[in-house]
């Protein structure tokens, strides 16, 4: 990088615009006509100063001003409610309250973007008129229109947008289009149960997945239910060809319903690991072989008894069945589940066994290789699940981001809204704000349980499942940055405890506010059906987690008991991608995946560079050209940067160079606090099946009830371009070798 | 040695272990066209201004018959010539990837251009367009520079085998397609043609390890030969530089006309020296031009990805993985 700063990060904003469109070669005096101009030369100088993305953010934030034109909040609503944008309801709140509104509205809010994360509000997130594509909303604007699209008094329409003005709490991105739009559909996520083996069920399911995504939501669906390949189809006397060409046709169907332009339609599928097609499933995202049997647009999960990795573990044999045979082992977890399977299998109906570590290890290569094939665990979801105390309520399956877990059946179509809170938000220079961070989550319970009466559903189903249970999921996001501030890495016993204490906060503090809503509203219709209703709450699962509150949570089991529960589910820790980028944090409970990274979105390409770092390697002089570009070279890795000292090498370490059993005992210590699950990336720069399964089985072990994609990193890379020093052939060969020939001793993988 | 005549078939012991390994992460790097989703692109392409879809439909023309000039550069002189087999391991890998690429701008190319009349313009462009005739030109002259040799027995033969390499490795592959990127990005740094840029995403990383291979074939000529290696040789790539430049530059002007927003011909010259003096770098050679790198979003492109999947496909994974399942390894 050899830009030059063209003028301070700190100076006016007339005088940077000036600067940044000099340097365009333009004509001062077309300011603000060429301000695009000066904008992208401000974002292009991240590179080499941080802070430059603030500025790149407030000379955007001045063109979507103008974009906008003059008149408040109220105008604006009343202008996207002509083009028939707003729904009637919220138009009447706002125009009955326009003055007290518009007070609320504070535009100086604005300067706390960073430049990628104002860059997604205007692209996706503002309202545009349906004609000239011209954003109708300021962001301050986008903020109280989500605030009011959930409020029922300006008081509360104050409170909501406070929260999200500071960047302290987002709604989930289906919420942030939606809320007070004609169709509030304000869910992020569906989560259906496997098609009755049916050919009617089956096209019925394609029906419902394609009404469901096209207003914005993720979709998971398991297909545990439909025969496998050879199996005999009845009333032709022909042999079915498994479930591969249904799945084909859901990936067609997925990818044909793009959600407005805004996102791609996604969906994943669940298959329990007994199914017959177990292998060819496995397969559907490999990119050789015959393409008539690959799913390009789906993602894929297994669905996993414990019975499966005790197998493993035994190295014993594993036995496949055909659902038809076997068509209760998809309503049975736990002990049940485990008779019921060794009963077939003495029955004989297995269609063919093979060794368990077999299978597994053909799992381990499908995430390897595809990233796919989440391993999720269907004893411990149905276990620790609030839904599951009545037999014949089953978890079945995870959604898109494998953070829920919902009981579903043919009626009913599980449904999450989410919100997550930027835990960076809440930290000062001496740690967590531990009261304002309870009070962030009060509002946001309150919120989320709002948006089950506000939404729109898409099917009967989910609206069923969602009136009946109420289930919300609270998330967080920006530990890495609280982690960062604090100066704690990441596999420290301190992240490890603070991180739980963060947990238990939440959840105890979200407990007690369902109980309130209870109390003002009721329990929810399904409360009695519960396990909270036979005075079991989720931490109970855990007799050995030691919370820190062991006094509140008395306090909150005796309220419980009295009033009931709102919500049937109240925490998940959702992957926050599109939602972090907006507060400007780190990615839900993730690290760093590295100090230096671009961002590939629809908006474009954006550098992220670590600012804590940068900040730390300025206040010991090293922010250097020569520093920055070795930064670079290492593809965001300062480990082997030798200027750098110690303290910041461990501190500033990437998601491939951190212990990954660090990840799973952070996210088992605060497993006991989240009824739902997380969304948990694991990463491995070099996979080999051997560290795959044992981290796996770790996993599995350390009682987490979900995992995510296993991230891995291309073979070889490109040649930098705009770096002057050549790569060395040497240092070439060295870099493949690390990655290829020896991932057991290599130490930069570690 | 590497260039002695031949048709060595030895691969234990094996001499050059680093083009084997080259061999081997580049299967782990196989893609397929199917992953690509072009469509995405369609409501771009409408929305563009006259002079970017000249751009883009200049774009098209050009990647419509450059990988396969480079396909038969490596078939015609390259295999035969390089006597090792682990070398020609690679070479068959490259043929596969180049085959890939041009199957990825045939399906480009048929998703952009509907009309069949317009697909025929679109290959006839390398005879018809001056800017990609030239280019084209300039290809065929280096590849017909070896079209007498059976084998390299003298210095003159080996020299003229090596300006061969360095031509396609640093003029076609890393000048030419590296400008060509260079408009594809800058068209996604505009939020323009997503499917196209995720595309040469893999093109570039697949071009970045060619490029590497024939350097490393070269240092590795240089080790055993360093005779061949003088000021005359350096003299001679720096002139086949700067042709390849002007035959680039021509292409830019003709591609940027008046200028576009952020990307002008003057630009991209500059850029295109940047480049060539990086190529000179790698081959141990001073720098023609000292020029900087104007282009800003090229910059990006140096740094790890990290996509959205709600949004792209990310592309960052292996194939190949070994071992077996064991339950007590340290991660």
């Amino acid at each position: 990088m050899t830009q030059e700063l063209i003028a301070p990060p700190d100076a006016g904003i007339e005088e940077i615009e000036r600067a940044c469109a000099g340097l365009a070669g333009v004509d001062p005096r077309r300011l603000p006509a060429e301000r695009e101009a000066a904008i992208a030369q401000a974002a292009a100088l991240v590179a080499a100063e941080p802070a430059y993305s603030m500025v790149a953010a407030r000379l955007l934030a001045r063109q979507v001003a103008e974009e906008v034109g003059e008149g408040g909040f109220a105008a604006s609503v009343e202008a996207a409610h002509a083009e028939g944008l707003i729904n009637e309801d919220m138009a009447r709140f706002v125009a009955a309250h326009a003055r007290e509104l518009d007070a609320l509205v504070d535009h100086g809010a604005d300067d706390r973007f960073t430049y990628f994360g104002l860059r997604t509000v205007y692209d996706r997130y503002l309202l545009r008129h349906p004609r000239s594509r011209q954003v109708l909303e300021r962001p301050q604007y986008f903020f109280l229109r989500v605030a009011c699209g959930l409020a029922e008094s300006v008081a509360e329409a104050a409170e909501l947008y406070g929260l999200m003005s500071s960047l302290s709490y987002l709604p989930s991105s289906p919420t942030l289009f939606n809320s007070g739009a004609a169709r509030p559909q304000l869910s992020s996520c569906f989560l259906l149960d496997s098609p009755r083996d049916e050919l009617e069920a089956i096209y019925e399911r394609y029906g419902q997945v394609a009404r469901l995504s096209k207003y914005a939501g993720g979709i998971g669906i398991s297909w545990s239910r439909v025969r496998s390949r050879g199996s005999l189809i009845r009333g032709t006397n022909g042999h079915s060809n498994g479930i591969v060409p249904w799945l084909r046709t859901l990936d067609a169907s997925v990818a044909a319903v793009n959600q407005g332009g805004r996102r791609q339609g996604a969906a994943c599928v669940y298959l329990e690991t007994w199914h017959a097609d177990i292998e060819e499933f496995l397969e559907l995202r490999d990119n050789t072989g015959e393409d008539a049997r690959r799913t390009h647009n789906l993602s894929l999960a297994n669905w996993v008894p414990d019975e499966f990795m005790r197998r493993v573990e035994a190295d014993a044999d594993w036995s496949l069945f055909d659902p038809k045979d076997v068509p209760e082992l998809v309503d049975l977890w736990g002990e049940e589940f485990d008779a019921a399977y060794r009963a077939a299998e003495a029955a004989g109906k297995a269609a063919h066994s093979l060794p368990a570590r077999r299978l597994y290890g053909r799992m381990m290569r499908t995430l390897a290789e595809t990233g796919n094939g989440w391993m999720t665990f269907k004893d411990a979801a149905n276990r620790t699940c609030n839904q599951t105390a009545e037999p014949g309520n089953v978890v079945h399956l995870s959604n898109l981001c494998t953070e829920i877990l919902q009981v579903t059946d043919d009626d009913q179509t599980a449904v999450c809204n989410l919100g997550s809170i930027n835990l960076a938000a809440h930290t000062g220079p001496e740690g967590m704000d531990w009261a304002r961070l309870r009070a962030t989550v009060r509002t946001a319970v309150r919120f989320l349980d709002r948006t089950i009466d506000r939404g729109f559903y898409p099917t009967p189903e989910a609206a069923a499942a969602n009136t009946a249970w109420r289930p919300v999921g609270l998330g967080v996001m920006g530990l890495a940055d609280v982690l960062f501030r604090l100066r704690l890495p990441f596999d420290s016993p301190q992240a490890l405890e603070l991180s739980t204490r963060i947990a238990e906060e939440i959840a105890l503090t979200a407990y007690g506010t369902s109980a309130d809503l209870a109390r003002e509203h009721g329990p929810h219709p399904a409360y009695q059906r519960t396990r909270a209703a036979r005075g079991v709450l989720h931490l109970d699962h855990w007799p050995d987690a030691r919370p820190h509150h062991p006094g509140e949570w008395t306090q909150v089991r005796r309220k419980v008991a009295e009033t009931g529960l709102r919500n049937s589910l109240l925490i998940a820790i959702a992957p926050t991608a599109t939602i972090a980028s907006i507060a400007g944090c780190y990615e839900c409970v993730e690290p760093q995946v590295s100090n230096l990274f671009k961002r590939e979105t629809l908006s474009g390409e954006f550098l992220q560079l670590n600012s804590y770092l940068v900040a730390d390697l300025k206040t010991r002089g090293l922010w250097t050209p020569q520093i920055r570009d070795a930064i670079k070279r290492a593809d965001g890795s300062v480990q082997d940067i030798a200027e750098i000292p110690e303290d910041l090498r461990a501190l500033y370490r990437t998601a491939w160079e951190l212990p990954q059993k660090a990840l799973i005992d952070l996210a088992a210590a605060r497993t006991p606090y989240i009824d739902q699950s997380q969304s948990l990336n694991l990463f491995m720069a070099a996979p080999t099946i051997g560290k795959l399964s044992s981290m796996y089985a770790y996993a599995w072990r350390s009682g987490l009830k979900t995992t995510y994609y296993l991230r891995s990193r291309p073979a070889t890379r490109i040649a930098q371009t705009t770096l002057t020093q050549a790569v060395t052939p040497e240092a070439a060969s060295e870099a493949v070798m690390c990655s290829l020939e020896n991932p057991e001793i290599c130490e930069a993988c570690q | 040695m590497l260039l002695d005549p031949g048709m060595n078939l030895t691969l234990r012991p094996m001499r050059y272990p680093a083009f084997y390994d080259r061999y081997r992460a580049a299967i782990r790097n196989t893609w397929t066209v199917e992953e690509v989703d072009l469509h995405s692109d369609l409501a771009d392409l409408a929305r563009l201004t006259p002079a970017e879809l000249h751009l883009v439909n200049r774009l098209v023309a050009f990647f419509a018959t450059g990988d396969t000039i480079v396909a038969n550069n490596l078939v015609l002189n390259l295999y035969k010539h390089l006597n090792a087999p682990e070398a020609r391991l690679y070479l068959s890998r490259q043929v596969f990837e180049e085959a890939v690429h041009v199957q990825f701008y045939l399906t480009l190319l048929d998703t952009y251009l509907p009309d069949h009349t317009e697909r025929a313009k679109a290959f006839a462009a390398v005879d018809n367009i001056p800017a990609i005739r030239d280019k084209a030109e300039f290809c065929f002259r280096w590849i017909d520079s070896l079209g007498d040799l059976d084998e390299l027995r003298t210095r003159h033969d080996r020299r003229a085998f090596l300006l061969n390499l360095i031509c396609f490795a640093a003029c076609i592959e890393g000048l030419f397609f590296y400008g060509a990127f260079a408009y594809v990005y800058w068209l996604r740094s505009r939020g323009l043609l997503n499917g196209l840029a995720s595309g040469t995403n893999w093109v570039f990383r697949d071009e970045s390890m060619h490029m590497e291979f024939a350097f490393s074939v070269v240092d590795t000529v240089r080790a055993e030969e360093p005779d061949l290696f003088d000021d005359a040789l350096t003299g001679q790539v720096t002139r086949m530089m700067e042709e390849a430049v002007a035959a680039e530059l021509a292409f830019a002007r003709d591609l940027c006309g008046d200028g576009l927003p952020g990307l002008s011909a003057e630009d991209m010259r500059a850029y295109l020296e940047y480049v060539a003096d990086q190529r000179l770098a790698r081959l141990d050679m001073p720098a023609r031009y000292g020029t900087a790198n104007p282009l800003a979003f090229m910059e990006l492109q140096d740094v790890q990805e990290l996509s959205n999947f709600f949004e792209r496909r990310v592309s960052a994974y292996q194939i190949g993985v070994e071992g077996t399942v064991t339950l007590d390894e340290t991660f």
